[in-house]
């Protein structure tokens, strides 16, 4: 195809009797004379208004369906698929002028790929942009809760690389679906079952699943399983968004989220023994391990923006925010071994009603 | 250079844009240009539209130029600029006994209507590379007769003359399209045929490839692979008479398929390739996947949803290439349940020393030991 044959044809026909619309463009070239501009060419917030209709009622559906994945028709955006693109055409859909957004990659706002999202939101939706957890409306985030607790002012939107918990155990998405109307997740349970048979613990690292609102059971994105309890009982909106799998779902405030586990093998957290961050020295936050070339091994808080506040005020809680102080999410780190040792004595004996602290996940 | 602990993260991605801008100017030769990959490399702009989806030769040559080559990532850029682009309306259904034929070929026939034309083809060139080019036009010489190109009726159309040839499902009225529905299963034929259209050129060769290697009960005989100009008509909005406005390079293949659905009326599968651009390796893929997955087997081509799931190259490309970004808390998460696990075996930890927070608090940056190259 070249433009000129093109413009000809349209030419001719524009003379013949249209020539009122003579400011319409007459040629693919005119068209695209228009976004030479770069994205001044684009419409605000980058997608056309068409698809943040579609995607604000995939986002409605969620909410309404707890923990149901939501089809939408996701669009390439001008980050690769995998990169957070269900994240940003979700974000780009909710953003308003008035929006502060913040992005975090890792627990970090400064992350490349965070940093890149970021500066699509404030280029093409001209929003105010922050680091500070507590400041922000929107939060795109990619593998992370935030430590200090969200509220009912605020909206968690998770990058999901894999929307279904079953793909585990199938990786059939047609079969998956009729598993969840079914609400028949036997082949999860055997799965978790076997693990334990085989390795004395379910080996499911992040990305644990759990079971919303007692009906369908939920890929809660990878965050670690620290992360997980803070969806249950919420003030604040977590949607979860996929692009490349085209899926949108949510935990909406107040939701039950339970994650899967055995009487005699409680869900856990990870374990940090004791360890602490050796910036602000919090024990009671997520933290990641750095060996250094010497062979020492630091750990530091993974929520950047939460360790900066714990440099400053080292007494600082997570709901230092809040009226009621006391509110606070991210568990404690018990150590499972002597928990299950323990529940296991006591089911030997024959007492099988302890599940006491079985909740407390 | 780290590429997390990075506070001025805008400006790094900024220079690491600019480095690689200069990877593609700092060559001692002069640049080549959007026009000269267009018309030089037209293979690879075919490829580019046909995985992008887009008919746009122009940008696609841009792509690629901005690319350095790349073809996943230069379909890539022109999906996504398409994804910005109003859907104005939809064209008439082309007919492709439409299309001007330059090269057709019918394995199946001797002899066909129309008569077989080889075309341009390095097919039964000897793979020598040539160190010579002259750059001359080796055809400057020929005496053409001043003929057009010609309509070609399909060769499939005499087998289902005939009853040999099983008949597609009747069209529905509007197509389904899987750029603004999402692709659900069991998905319909033209979504199928969408997204094949659609697929990465290596991926659709591969799964065709699985099929004939033997995973699969397709092997079939190709009626038809041709490549032309096909004409584009949409309604006019007045008048509603189909006008055309203008035409498509595409390659377009079709295969029977000895496989028999009906014990009573035994006739031929068939499978239906049609991509943009010159690109019979694609098409002829496409046929075997779309007859693989009308026979709705248990082997891998056959499953309509492993294909579609793997064979979109940007969903496969931006996939993989995300493993790059950073995965620390994941992978913390990990080796607590491999620690765990091992501790519940008897096994010890090793216990590194730790660095103290009392002795490190003088310390900039936590994650400024993080490095990657990448």
């Amino acid at each position: 195809m070249t433009d000129d044959p093109d413009h000809e044809e349209m030419a001719a026909t524009t003379d013949g009797g249209l020539a009122t619309v003579a400011d319409e463009p007459r040629a693919v070239s005119d068209l695209l004379s228009e976004t030479e501009a770069g994205i001044a060419g684009y419409n605000y917030a980058y997608l056309d208004e068409h698809t943040k209709r579609e995607v604000r009622r995939g986002v409605l559906n969620a909410i309404a369906l707890p923990g149901h994945q939501v089809p939408f028709a996701s669009r390439e955006m001008p980050l690769a698929r995998g990169w957070g693109t269900g994240g940003i055409q979700t974000t780009l859909s909710l953003l308003g002028p008035e929006d502060t957004f913040k992005v975090i990659d890792q627990g970090s706002d400064e992350s490349i790929n965070a940093a890149n999202i970021r500066r699509l939101a404030e280029t093409t939706a001209d929003v105010e942009t922050t680091t500070d957890t507590t400041d922000a409306s929107v939060i795109q985030t990619r593998h992370r809760i935030p430590e200090e607790v969200l509220t009912d002012d605020q909206i968690l939107v998770l990058q999901v690389p894999t929307t279904d918990p079953l793909r585990r155990v199938d990786g059939s998405d047609d079969a998956n679906r009729r598993r969840h109307a079914h609400k028949n997740y036997s082949k999860m349970w055997v799965a978790l079952y076997e693990n334990v048979v085989e390795w004395g613990e379910i080996q499911i690292s992040a990305r644990y699943p759990v079971m919303v609102h007692d009906r369908y059971l939920m890929d809660p994105s990878p965050i670690p399983r620290w992360d997980t309890s803070k969806l249950n009982d919420a003030d604040s909106l977590f949607l979860f968004a996929a692009g490349r799998e085209a899926r949108i779902y949510a935990v909406p405030p107040h939701t039950d989220v339970e994650p899967l586990a055995f009487e005699d093998r409680q869900f856990q957290v990870e374990r940090f023994d004791g360890k602490r961050c050796h910036r602000c020295a919090s024990t009671d936050t997520y933290l990641t391990e750095v060996t250094d070339e010497d062979g020492v091994t630091r750990y530091a808080c993974n929520d950047a923006s939460f360790c900066e506040k714990r440099i400053e005020d080292p007494t600082l809680s997570k709901s230092h925010h809040l009226d009621d102080e006391t509110v606070a999410w991210g568990p404690g780190t018990p150590d499972p071994l002597v928990d299950d040792a323990r529940r296991e004595t006591v089911l030997d004996n024959g007492n099988s009603s302890v599940t006491e602290g079985g909740d407390e996940a | 250079m780290g590429y997390v602990a990075v506070k001025a993260g805008k400006d790094v991605i900024r220079k690491s844009e600019q480095l690689f801008e200069k990877g593609r100017i700092e060559g001692e030769e002069p640049n080549v240009t959007v026009e000269q990959v267009e018309s030089q490399f037209g293979r690879l702009v075919g490829q580019v539209m046909s995985e992008g989806g887009l008919y746009a030769p122009k940008l696609a040559a841009r792509a690629i130029k901005q690319a350095q080559g790349d073809a996943a990532e230069a379909s890539f850029l022109l999906r996504a600029y398409r994804s910005t682009l109003e859907r104005f309306d939809e064209t008439v259904p082309a007919d492709p006994d439409r299309m001007f034929a330059t090269r057709r070929v019918s394995p199946a026939y001797k002899d066909v209507p129309g008569g077989q034309i080889l075309g341009a083809t390095k097919d039964y060139t000897q793979r020598l590379l040539d160190f010579d080019f002259d750059d001359t036009d080796p055809t400057e010489e020929w005496e053409l007769a001043d003929e057009k190109p010609e309509s070609l009726r399909n060769v499939m159309e005499l087998l289902r003359e005939e009853g040999l040839v099983a008949d597609p499902d009747a069209e529905t009225d509007e197509a389904f399209d899987t750029t603004r529905d999402p692709v659900m299963f069991p998905a319909s034929r033209d979504a199928v045929l969408q997204e094949l259209a659609r697929g990465e050129t290596g991926a659709m060769t591969a799964l065709a490839y699985s099929a004939l290697r033997g995973y699969g009960q397709v092997h079939p005989t190709l009626g038809e692979v041709r490549v032309g100009e096909l004409p584009v008509e949409i309604e006019h909005p007045y008048t509603g008479d189909a006008v055309e406005v203008t035409s498509v390079e595409v390659t377009e293949s079709e295969s029977v398929v000895p496989v028999f659905a009906k014990r009573d009326d035994p006739q031929f599968a068939f499978g239906y390739g049609l991509v943009f651009g010159r690109n019979e390796r694609k098409a002829i893929s496409m046929t075997i996947l779309d007859a693989s997955i009308q026979l709705d087997g248990d082997e891998p081509a056959e499953d309509a949803e492993f294909v579609l799931d793997t064979v979109d190259g940007i969903d496969s490309f931006g996939f993989i290439e995300h493993l790059k970004l950073p995965h620390y808390v994941t992978f913390q998460s990990i080796l607590d349940r491999v620690r765990t696990i091992r501790e519940r075996r008897g096994l010890t930890n090793v216990e590194r020393p730790e660095g103290d927070a009392s002795t490190d608090r003088s310390t900039p940056e936590p994650d400024a030991t993080v490095t990657d190259n990448d």
